[in-house]
């Protein structure tokens, strides 16, 4: 009967949203069990591996290690003692759980791993070449994305513990890759990307400016020059194996450069511009900080030095090296890199595997091979003795730090091998004081990456 | 100690499962014998159109045009809640809810009358026959 | 008795499910002294031995709800004895004892729908008398009135079944229109409406804002019942109407609730996991822990935790006994409500008193159990038949008594009235009385009919 039957429907109606929000709810638990159970006081936690399955993390506390085993890392990796949060383990620690719904807490055997695209030797071997010295160096695949060297001194050896956290210099709990720094003359790599969006290939290479050592800005303030007595008339390509500070300064001040389109590319490149909030972007959840610089008018002195890399400027190693991925690909667009190539759960099953992504069109692709050519002839007129025996794009660059008081080295640049594409960045802190050089760490790093 | 306690749990499980299931059944059981009590409190009655019948299920059955009437009449002559059928200890009783026609049994115009076997309900323009069921399932 | 078989068959089955569960905790419990289990299954098992003797008694028709109940009420004794060690919980005991005889009182009283279709004003009344009551001794932050030491009653939680038959409805009243504004009323539904608003008002100002989802789904199945069925037209209108204004009613509610309130509606629990979130997190954290088979009876950590026995117990059941355990007592709760859909109900009362029911109870399990797990807001409602707490138990045994009386219903003749050889009286409509089905029988036809109004039949609105 249909009065019947409408009552029935009324009962079926509620039992069955009962129903439905029952099985969402279950389905949510076997989901997400793994997280709550990362929020009880009681888990297991996995390993962390390298790309060849050297050990860089032990959640398990109970393998043996030599003292200092994880330093080169220790920054990076971190662990799950929640002292450092911008590590690996702590923004993926829900990776590590060996724990699953079904089978609960697994004491021994769990398999729950991360899968790095590190390598282990290389981090030590450059870890090892800054001999004390402090500073940072990453470098990476530009082809498919894979991170292989991300190093940052001091750092620390995590199996020790806090005890001694008031002891540590500051920067010991952080990698400095992810972390801005005055990225020098490697900055101008940037400029040099604008003009050549902005005014093409054509009538930049036809420019040709002066040197006498100092340049009169428009506000008529001096932009010296490294080498006092000047590099005299330059076109581009000398001026960018020179890094002749008053060409530049000459560069942007060009009628032929407009703020607005500066403005615009430098946008393009990731910048954040003129006090504008400052994000991040995330590389398998680990935040890097993004470029970020001052242009408010060609003319202006700040300005000026901030395209030359000084000023306000600021980029991470990391996004340094990422750009030289678009210029060595020569298609304008960054390779992302990537530290996490798998993820397995607790019975060894791969849970996640990482892929390779591009940026979106940072600039053009002929911009992108101009560059690459640029940087390949300083690579080879200016380096070849220095870092012998490798076909690179590179540009140098000094930061000057602390109001002056300390220059920092950087090397930022591409090595042009099918079978090894690497994008590198090498910050050395306070090069005078130290007893290698920036061009000696990379070798260093380039030899353990060869080997 | 853990096979023992799967085990254990698994051998809980089953059994409440069974249960809920023999419970399943028994009311299945009871459906069966609650429609044999239904005939009985019925006296298995039903109302015949000229081509079939309507079976009668429950108490309070509206007759009527409207889509939600238990006995759809497909009839413009028919209103659209025309009457109502109760039942009471096996007693059918018809009452008219203010149609517009009127509730005739065996001809004579009613506003509430208990029903006998084989009283002709006539409704707008049909004729209905109030009878024993038929279609035994 | 009309199935023997089917009756023994069911009560064996649900003594071994008792016994499983039983050797299970004897077997996996935790316990110092085995006498605390021999204890609990002398009474468990003690219990439905007398519960299956006495309940052929009452010569049902049906008996599958009160297998399920007691089945429900058995496993609750069990679960309950063993949380955090094995030791048989009296008072819930007695609390079940008690839902039984609420059961058979609920059974008794609404087994002829005429009967207590005729009793709607007294449960009316019932309802402004309950609301006096929490006036007056309540108080208006609280919704416990203490009696003695470590008893307290819930007086709101007896409005829930005296609402569920307030909303039921049938047939015969819904043809009772009058002409009010221009509108075609039934004035029993604006009575309701004005019942349910005021009891929702009077919750939200005792601050016992967790039952109002529970009245409000009890008087949606009864709006529907009513305005979708007799007379009225069948339009998606008025429901779509109906939806409009509860979701403006909640949008309102939740600005201008008070802000303890809405710290609990929007709380993430995994910041607040030691604050406000920290029963969602415990419970979450206990459910993940158990799996799909559970820690073992008595081997859980959430008994420490407030609350354990009755707003986040499915929690603390899942964690014990495991996840798959708990899911499966629910459906035992689903399939008491699934009743009516398996044996239809014989009258359009009955009927819509199982949709309230079923309203009332889902939507009850659905805040327990949600609520626990952070899907919705925290309120903290108990589970029914499972969750420690007198109130709660007795009202729902009472509310299962009712689909009991729906499976097993008495249709019993009207008294006759004397007065009925005489010409029938037009009553006025305002008094509700039912349609007396039976008119004399051997009387002549009557010509004189059409111009006598019948009985409780008004002249207001028919033949337009």
């Amino acid at each position: 009967m249909k009065s019947i039957k409408r009552c029935q429907h009324i009962i079926t109606l509620f039992l069955s949203i009962f129903l439905v929000g029952m099985v969402v709810l279950v389905i949510k638990i076997n989901r997400e069990a793994s997280f709550y159970m990362m929020n009880s006081d009681d888990h297991r936690l996995g390993m962390v591996y390298d790309r060849r399955g050297d050990v860089l993390f032990d959640g398990s506390g109970r393998g043996q290690y030599p003292d200092g085993y994880f330093t080169d890392v220790g920054n990076l990796i971190g662990d799950d003692k929640g002292q450092m949060d911008n590590t690996l383990v702590a923004r993926n620690i829900d990776c590590l759980n060996n724990y699953s719904f079904s089978s609960g807490l697994v004491e021994k055997g769990g398999k729950a791993a991360i899968y790095t695209t590190l390598d282990h030797d290389a981090n030590r071997a450059v870890y090892n070449a800054y001999m004390g010295a402090k500073g940072c160096a990453c470098a990476y695949n530009y082809k498919t994305g894979e991170l292989l060297v991300c190093t940052s001194l001091p750092s620390l050896d995590v199996t020790r513990g806090y005890a001694d956290i008031d002891s540590m210099e500051s920067g010991t709990l952080m990698s400095k890759v992810m972390y801005g720094t005055v990225p020098g003359s490697t900055q101008k790599v940037s400029t040099v990307i604008s003009a050549l969006e902005i005014m093409g290939r054509e009538r930049l290479f036809s420019k040709t400016y002066s040197c006498t050592g100092s340049f009169v800005n428009a506000e008529g303030k001096n932009i010296d020059c490294h080498q006092s007595w000047g590099h005299g008339d330059q076109n581009i390509q000398q001026a960018i194996e020179n890094s002749c500070n008053p060409f530049f300064a000459q560069l942007i001040q060009d009628s032929d450069m407009p703020l607005d389109r500066i403005k615009s590319q430098y946008e393009k490149l990731g910048y954040a511009i003129n006090g504008e909030d400052m994000r991040y972007f995330d590389i398998d959840g680990i935040q890097c900080e993004r470029a970020s610089t001052t242009l408010t008018d060609t003319g202006d002195f700040i300005t000026q030095w901030g395209c030359i890399g000084q000023g306000d400027t600021l980029v991470s190693p990391m996004q340094l090296m990422m750009w030289q991925s678009a210029i060595a690909n020569s298609t304008g667009k960054m390779t992302m890199p990537y530290i996490i190539s798998k993820v397995t759960d607790v019975d060894g099953k791969v849970k996640k595997e990482a892929d390779t992504e591009y940026s979106k069109q940072l600039f053009t692709p002929s911009t992108a091979s101009t560059v690459r050519q640029m940087l390949k002839t300083n690579g080879a007129n200016n380096y070849g003795w220095q870092v012998p025996g490798y076909d690179i794009g590179i540009k140098s660059g000094t930061a000057q730090v602390k109001e002056g008081a300390e220059e920092n080295a950087l090397l930022v640049g591409f090595v042009d091998d099918e079978s090894h594409p690497i994008a590198f960045c090498v910050v050395l802190e306070n090069k005078y004081s130290t007893p290698v050089s920036a061009e000696q760490i990379l070798t260093t790093m380039l030899n353990a990456l060869y080997s | 100690m853990d096979t023992a306690k799967l085990i254990m749990c698994a051998v809980s499980a089953a059994a409440l499962d069974i249960c809920a299931l023999v419970l399943m059944i028994t009311a299945y059981r009871e459906k069966s014998s609650g429609r044999k009590r239904w005939r009985k409190i019925s006296a298995d009655m039903e109302l015949a159109d000229r081509d079939r019948g309507y079976p009668l299920e429950c108490d309070e059955i509206l007759i009527g045009r409207h889509e939600n009437a238990d006995i759809r009449i497909h009839d413009m002559s028919v209103s659209r809640y025309h009457a109502i059928l109760n039942v009471a200890d096996g007693k059918w009783t018809i009452t008219d809810i203010g149609s517009k026609s009127g509730v005739y049994v065996n001809g004579v115009h009613v506003e509430q009358k208990r029903l006998r076997e084989n009283d002709v309900i006539t409704v707008g323009e049909r004729r209905l026959i109030f009878r024993k069921r038929r279609d035994r399932h | 008795m009309s199935n023997p078989l089917a009756y023994v068959f069911s009560c064996i089955f649900v003594l071994l499910a008792h016994g499983a569960m039983l050797f299970s905790v004897f077997y996996n419990g935790s316990y110092d002294d085995v006498n605390a289990v021999i204890v609990l299954m002398a009474a468990v098992i003690g219990l439905d031995a007398v519960y299956f003797i006495i309940l052929p008694f009452f010569k049902q028709q049906t008996y599958a709800v009160d297998f399920m109940l007691i089945l429900i009420l058995n496993m609750g004794l069990i679960f309950q004895s063993c949380f955090g060690g094995v030791e048989f919980r009296f008072k819930h005991f007695i609390t079940m004892i008690a839902a039984l005889i609420a059961c058979r009182i609920g059974y008794f009283a609404c087994r002829d729908h005429r009967w207590i279709e005729d009793k709607r004003k007294f449960i009316w009344i019932g309802i402004g008398i309950l609301m006096g009551v929490i006036l007056l001794f309540t108080g208006s932050r609280s919704m416990w009135i203490s009696l003695g030491e470590s008893t307290s009653v819930q007086p709101s939680e007896f409005i829930k079944p005296l609402l569920v038959l307030a909303c039921a409805t049938s047939v015969t009243e819904q043809q009772k229109k009058h002409k009010l504004l221009c509108f075609n009323v039934v004035y029993e539904n604006l009575i309701l409406f004005g019942i349910v608003a005021g009891v929702c008002l009077f919750q939200w100002w005792c601050r016992d804002l967790g039952s109002i989802p529970t009245f409000g789904a009890i008087y949606v199945s009864g709006f529907l019942l009513r305005i979708c069925y007799p007379k009225g037209k069948y339009s998606k209108k008025p429901i779509i109407i109906a939806v409009a204004a509860l979701a403006v009613l909640a949008v309102i509610g939740i600005i201008v609730a008070p802000p303890y309130v809405r710290d609990r509606l929007f709380v993430d629990v995994w910041n607040d996991k030691n604050g406000h979130g920290y029963q969602q997190a415990q419970a979450l954290i206990g459910i993940a822990d158990g799996g799909w088979f559970g820690k073992r009876p008595g081997h859980g950590f959430l008994h420490n935790v407030f609350a354990y026995n009755s707003d986040i117990v499915f929690a603390t059941i899942s964690e014990e006994w495991g996840l798959l355990f708990s899911v499966m007592s629910v459906f035992v709760l689903l399939m008491i409500m699934a009743i009516p859909l398996v044996n239809p109900p014989r009258s359009y009362y009955h009927g819509s008193m199982c949709a309230g029911i079923a309203a009332a109870f889902s939507v009850q399990m659905a805040l327990n159990i949600f609520g626990s797990c952070n899907m919705i807001p925290f309120t903290g409602v108990t589970l029914p038949f499972i969750s420690m707490g007198g109130t709660s138990m007795v009202v729902s045994g009472l509310m299962a008594g009712m689909l009991v009386a729906a499976q097993s219903p008495a249709f019993k003749a009207p008294k006759k009235k004397k007065q009925e050889q005489k010409k029938p009286q037009p009553v006025p409509s305002q008094q509700m009385q039912p349609v007396p089905p039976q008119q004399p029988q051997l009387l002549p036809p009557r010509q004189d009919v059409p111009q006598q109004p019948p009985v409780s039949y008004t002249l207001t609105d028919r033949r337009k």
